[in-house]
């Protein structure tokens, strides 16, 4: 069976920065695969040209078998890829319910909706708690549920997640990991981008290695994690 | 990396080109009509400052009337030579733009717009309404005491010599600090206000130079066209100006004089050329106004930044070499040797409501020079909202807080930053559009010593002192790992490289505090481990520090004190190990494994 996603020699560029310089991967169906890089390695350019939101300047992008290299968002979206973006980019001045009905925008199935905020409740009961409280007064952890529950009322084939853990306390950190984990078992492939490389490839099935805009390493989390060169570069000694 | 393409080359000739042939043909059919051309360009100008420093102001009209009737009224009435009558004018213009500015620019956006519409109506109708010094509604000619050769004196050079010098203006100040800190406000007024830029002054000075040139091109017009009526002066007028401005981009200067250039050649060859010719268009009076909008939508439309953009952006001039001075790291007041422990900041029972949210209550601690401090504690704890009151950008709802023993809660943020205490942001805060190097730069504004008589005589300490802020913002990127990145735009940058340059830019200010709020979000554990060296570097240099961080390993690493807090509310402080054993702060905050 043909992978869920195909990445064929992706090419991003902006103005003179070549960011993305020929990546390939796959992503299979009911996986977590971890991208890890550097800083400026080219990951969120990965993601960003993965939903349409920069136009790849090379390579082509094949999901559930057909081209959407080049696509518009909504497009991609209506597809069924869904990404969460780095920093949650959640709208302050609505409802955390608003929120997540927007995220419903381009379903059909409009009587399927409600069932599903009903699941984001469950998967988040502090969102349930809040459900009229504007966006914008959510502390950071809650902002990064709404995001990610936001994305998954549009009932993503494959979430795309960028750093969902960045500037999260301790604690809830760990939350959103066990949630990733929580989203995958109903079905839902993800491709995940982390800097917090250990507990990404914790959970992941397998993993890319991104260095300046290329694939330096691929292969399963767990070799990876035992991998001297990822240890070197990304988990340090601890 | 490969230069622009051919085409890419070519393009700012395809729009100057036909630009210039175009006011060539106009000009030479009619030399009449180079005055009104050179006129038009100068209130170009006049209104590109305004918008440069995001003001939407509509004032240019006002201005331009109060400028040609009162160097009219004072060259006729009172007898003096327009030597002195235009320079009065042009400083009465000044005086009357610094009253009405002071509650006008409080105002934003449309509201701004509204405002100084009807500013422009009401000298009008006081232009009306004062029939025995203006002419009033007859407007000023022979009938009312204004005899046209008196009034028509001025000489087309004068125009040129004015529009020269204030091209030479515009082009010294633009790559001076001044317009370094125009470009900055105009991209993120709060991150440049926390650089030390005073960016109400700066707006105020935006909306003085408008006024005075919009005057200047006013007194000229009295003294070009020979009478003056009010109706030269209406709405359509403060629109036409605002057009060659939005046409030419409000990014870079010399698109102005394009936009005014085409705007005022295009009618007129549309109507006097074209209609003479063309019989139909002789009895469409409207066409040139049509095609003047359409010329103005297309440019919005598929030219967001005008027609300035076709030559680009702004890009690093020459080479930067990087010196590394004595104190590249350090801050301003070096302290290696005295780093005496004393307190620094004070921050004494500080709250802060928002609404009916308390996001601080009562906090209270000191941080010492040549500490490094760690905020710790939840989202949603207040850690951000606590560095937004030291830096001043909001003050507190009470309490005190104490910088070397002055009371600094009520200071704006630009003299908070030249006081010596400057940050970085959660949420990015570079000014994006603006190079790497730019930025860090932007950094350097309260130390370069440099003013606009300098930039205007281009003196030996002008050149000075910006070739030692390039070559010591270029060193502190070298320092942070970025010169590869110096003429790159900030907003290019990968997250994590975005906020080095963060971290860069404050750190050209010289503080003696500096507060980083998640230095480390976006980073891996290797960068944060290197973060963490840079840091404890810092400190050893003589910098004192307050960290807000998640990666408790960092915290616990380069601490010398921690402060945890919850809910708005200080729940414990102490050394890193006294912290993480604290039962409160386990509960809160770090979990137990």
């Amino acid at each position: 069976m043909a992978a869920l996603l195909e990445v064929k020699d992706l090419e991003v560029r902006y103005g003179s920065i070549e960011a993305v310089c020929g990546v390939s991967f796959q992503v299979e169906q009911g996986q977590i695969l971890t991208i890890i890089g550097a800083n400026g390695a080219g990951k969120s350019s990965t993601l960003l040209a993965l939903s349409g939101l920069v136009r790849p300047s090379g390579g082509t992008i094949r999901f559930r078998g057909e081209d959407i290299t080049g696509l518009r968002t909504d497009r991609i979206v209506r597809s069924g890829l869904v990404q969460v973006p780095e920093g949650r980019a959640i709208l302050n001045p609505l409802s955390v319910e608003e929120n997540l009905e927007l995220g419903a925008w381009t379903r059909k199935d409009r009587k399927a909706v409600r069932p599903s905020m009903e699941k984001v409740y469950a998967l988040f009961p502090a969102l349930a708690s809040r459900s009229r409280q504007l966006a914008g007064s959510l502390s950071g952890g809650e902002q990064q549920m709404l995001a990610i529950g936001r994305a998954l009322m549009a009932e993503p084939r494959l979430l795309i997640l960028d750093e969902p853990s960045m500037g999260l306390a301790p604690l809830l950190v760990k939350t959103i990991f066990d949630t990733i984990v929580a989203i995958t078992r109903v079905g839902t492939t993800v491709l995940l981008v982390e800097q917090n490389a250990r507990q990404a490839l914790r959970i992941s099935d397998r993993a890319i290695v991104l260095s300046h805009g290329r694939v330096l390493l691929q292969g399963p989390s767990a070799e990876l994690l035992e991998d001297p060169v990822v240890i070197e570069a990304f988990l340090g000694k601890s | 990396m490969s230069g622009p393409s051919p085409l890419r080359r070519l393009l700012p000739w395809a729009v100057v080109v036909p630009i210039v042939a175009l006011d060539l043909f106009i000009v030479v059919r009619n030399p009449g009509d180079l005055d009104r051309l050179l006129i038009n360009m100068i209130l170009a100008l006049s209104a590109f400052v305004t918008l440069h420093a995001k003001l939407l102001s509509l004032a240019n009209a006002g201005f331009m009337a109060i400028g040609a009737y009162a160097s009219a009224i004072i060259a006729i009435k009172l007898g003096m030579p327009i030597a002195v009558s235009i320079p009065a004018a042009v400083l009465l213009c000044g005086a009357v733009a610094l009253v009405i500015g002071m509650p006008v620019l409080k105002l934003k956006d449309v509201y701004l717009a509204i405002c100084t519409l009807g500013f422009g109506e009401m000298v009008r109708v006081l232009i009306i309404l004062t029939p025995g010094l203006t002419g009033g509604p007859t407007g000023a000619n022979l009938s009312t005491g204004f005899p046209y050769e008196a009034m028509k004196q001025t000489k087309t050079w004068m125009l040129v010599a004015l529009l020269a010098f204030l091209a030479y203006l515009f082009w010294a100040i633009s790559r001076s600090r001044i317009g370094r800190a125009f470009r900055a406000l105009r991209e993120n007024p709060q991150a440049a206000s926390t650089m030390g830029i005073d960016i109400v002054a700066y707006r105020r000075m935006a909306f003085l130079m408008s006024a005075m040139i919009a005057g200047a091109a006013g007194a000229f017009y009295a003294h070009s066209v020979g009478s003056l009526d009010n109706s030269d002066f209406k709405f359509n007028r403060a629109l036409d100006i605002l057009s060659y401005a939005v046409l030419g981009g409000s990014g870079r200067w010399f698109g102005s004089l394009l936009g005014g250039g085409f705007l005022t050649a295009l009618p007129i060859l549309l109507r006097e050329v074209l209609g003479a010719s063309v019989g139909f268009l002789k009895n469409f009076a409207q066409l040139p106004n049509i095609i003047n909008g359409l010329a103005l939508l297309l440019v919005v439309i598929f030219l967001p930044g005008g027609l300035a953009s076709v030559f680009g952006a702004r890009h690093g001039r020459r080479r930067t070499e990087s010196a590394a001075g004595p104190g590249l790291l350090s801050p301003d007041k070096p302290a290696a040797a005295a780093v005496s422990g004393e307190p620094l900041l004070a921050l004494e029972d500080i709250s802060r409501h928002f609404g009916g949210l308390d996001a601080l209550s009562k906090v209270g601690f000191t941080i010492k020079e040549g500490m490094i401090l760690g905020l710790i504690g939840p989202n949603g704890a207040g850690k951000t909202t606590l560095i937004n009151l030291i830096s001043g950008l909001f003050p507190p709802s009470s309490g005190r807080i104490v910088w070397q023993g002055e009371d600094i809660q009520h200071r704006p943020a630009h003299r908070v930053a030249r006081a010596g205490i400057a940050r970085t942001y959660q949420n990015i805060q570079l000014f994006r559009d603006m190079t790497v190097l730019e930025n860090v730069i932007v950094g350097r504004h309260t130390h370069i010593r440099t003013h606009l008589l300098t930039t205007l005589l281009q003196s030996p300490r002008e050149r000075r002192e910006e070739r030692n802020a390039r070559a010591e913002a270029m060193a502190l990127l070298e320092r942070l790992g970025l010169d590869g990145l110096a003429g790159e735009h900030a907003g290019n940058l990968s997250y994590g490289d975005q906020r080095r340059v963060e971290i860069a830019r404050a750190l050209a200010m010289h503080p003696r505090l500096l507060l980083l709020d998640e230095p480390a979000a976006g980073m891996n554990e290797i960068e944060t481990e290197r973060l963490g060296e840079f840091i404890v570097d810092l400190k050893q240099h003589g910098y004192t520090l307050l960290i807000v961080e998640h990666h408790m390993d960092l915290i616990m690493k380069i601490c010398d004190e921690i402060v945890v807090l919850n809910f708005g509310r200080k729940i414990a402080q102490g050394t890193p190990a006294l912290v993480s054993r604290d039962e409160q702060v386990l509960e809160a905050y770090l979990g137990r494994d």
